[in-house]
């Protein structure tokens, strides 16, 4: 098969078995081994850092979420990155780190899960993925690669996300923010998210905490990404320009207060943080 | 962490037609938290006299206090609104008595003769140098990108108007690429009869 040949495998002369995956980049680490990035050896510049991306689980499934600025040494190199990313029809994935890193590893990890399911007939749990990326990642440990993914995805057991880092980490957990934003994001997610949530309310809640971050956040900041996966696969909504938020709630806030008061509406309705959030002990 | 970066900020001066601006921008953040968008960077130094101040927080308010202090014994003494030629040379000479210890500001000066109404613009580095230019000075943490913005924008001769303009979009175009600065821009135009103080509507991430 021509995508074989591409990827180099091995001839088909046995059965593929489960656990058949070509990682042909830990050679390279031979070949190459990392020069820059040691203390004798330091890099010639800053490498991107900053971001805020966030992702948590609601009966609806699963919500991921990131802003689109992409700095470098203080300076904005690119204020329309794409930081949140579909692997596949029920996979999705956040990138926080280095930028460059991040984006070649979800396109290693994508061709591996594609390979995957050509050979098996059928697609790698979410779990599965974050393994098999903490593989891969495994022989650059201690080296200055810098990955920090959320893999947010349905497989058979339902939703699910997985954290994984290149220094080792695999966590599976609900609520996940990643990035130099997360402190605000957390704030935000902390006192609002409920499993209980509609798809609505989460995107809101989605929406509300990365642009908090991006605010307070000087790595963080222009756009804001948000990408909903369920039984049936994932849905985009339409990237949105924050620029026009702070404003638009500097006027609602200005407004007086009626009974019920309506604030005003794009096409996403804003929540109302007035009252209380009702507490849990 | 560069010192001149860890509390980020911007600001730039332009000349025109019988009329200076100066515009800053109005972040105070400490690294990567922005703590207030309402920092003041620029100060009146008399009437038709204004320095901008970018760089370190603590050294931005430490040294306009000190700059007026020696501009009201100045103005006492001598009995009459500074030049700006002489108030850039005050400057200077503030910023070299800590040569070897400086303040981590980089100011800029935009002001009218108040004699003959003359527009002046110069800027200093750190330790006191003057250079004094017919077009534009910047200073900041996004001065590559505001020396951009200004070099493709800027043209002699502007109205009052025009010249706020050119420097509204200089100001905002240049800090949206700038993570350490923004939350807002300030804008003084400064004429023979009226300064005019202008708030722009920015980027506020």
């Amino acid at each position: 098969m021509a995508l074989e040949d591409v990827c180099k495998s091995r001839s088909r002369a046995k059965p593929a078995s489960l656990l058949d995956f070509d990682v042909p980049v830990a050679e390279c680490l031979q070949e190459n081994p990392p020069r820059s990035g040691t203390p004798q050896n330091p890099l010639p510049f800053e490498m991107s850092h900053g971001t805020t991306t966030l992702a948590f689980t609601f009966q609806g499934g699963v919500l991921a979420a990131g802003d689109t600025r992409s700095s470098c040494s203080g300076r904005v190199s690119c204020p329309d990155a794409e930081k949140v990313k579909p692997i596949h029809s029920h996979l999705v994935a956040t990138s926080s780190g280095t930028s460059a890193d991040c984006t070649l590893w979800k396109r290693i990890l994508a061709r591996e899960l594609r390979l995957y399911q050509l050979r098996h007939g059928r697609r790698v749990s979410t779990g599965g993925a974050a393994k098999l990326l903490w593989h891969m990642l495994l022989p650059f440990k201690g080296t200055k690669l810098c990955v920090a993914t959320t893999l947010c995805g349905w497989d058979e057991s339902g939703p699910a996300i997985f954290y994984v880092h290149s220094d080792g980490r695999r966590l599976r957990g609900t609520l996940f923010s990643v990035g130099s934003g997360s402190p605000y994001a957390y704030a935000v997610l902390d006192q609002a998210v409920e499993s209980g949530m509609t798809a609505e309310e989460a995107t809101r809640v989605a929406r509300e905490a990365v642009y908090r971050a991006t605010h307070r956040d000087a790595y963080s900041g222009n756009c804001v990404d948000i990408y909903l996966v369920t039984s049936t696969g994932w849905t985009r909504r339409e990237r949105e320009d924050l620029k026009e938020e702070y404003y638009r709630e500097r006027k609602n806030l200005a407004r007086p207060r009626s009974a019920h008061p309506k604030p005003a509406l794009n096409e996403t309705s804003m929540i109302e943080w007035s009252q209380p959030h009702p507490s849990k002990t | 962490m560069s010192i001149m970066s860890y509390n980020g900020g911007a600001v730039m001066a332009m000349r025109g037609k019988n009329c200076v601006a100066i515009a800053s921008d109005r972040r105070f953040g400490i690294q990567a938290q922005m703590v207030t968008t309402d920092f003041e960077k620029l100060f009146p130094m008399g009437e038709r006299l204004f320095i901008g101040l970018a760089g370190l927080a603590t050294d931005v308010q430490t040294v306009s206090q000190r700059l007026k202090f020696r501009l009201n014994l100045y103005e006492l003494k001598e009995g009459r609104q500074i030049k700006p030629k002489t108030f850039m040379s005050m400057v200077s000479n503030l910023l070299y008595e800590r040569r070897f210890g400086p303040y981590y500001i980089e100011p800029v000066i935009a002001g009218l003769d108040p004699k003959t109404f003359e527009p002046f613009i110069c800027s200093l580095d750190l330790i006191g140098c003057p250079m004094v230019t017919e077009d534009f000075v910047v200073s900041g943490t996004c001065s590559e990108q505001m020396y951009g913005m200004c070099e493709s924008l800027w043209e002699p001769d502007l109205e009052p108007e025009d010249l706020f303009e050119t420097i509204s979009q200089a100001m905002l175009n240049a800090l949206d690429r700038d993570a350490l600065s923004g939350m807002g821009v300030v804008v003084h135009v400064i004429e023979k009869d009226k300064i005019t103080k202008r708030s722009l509507k920015a980027r506020m991430d």
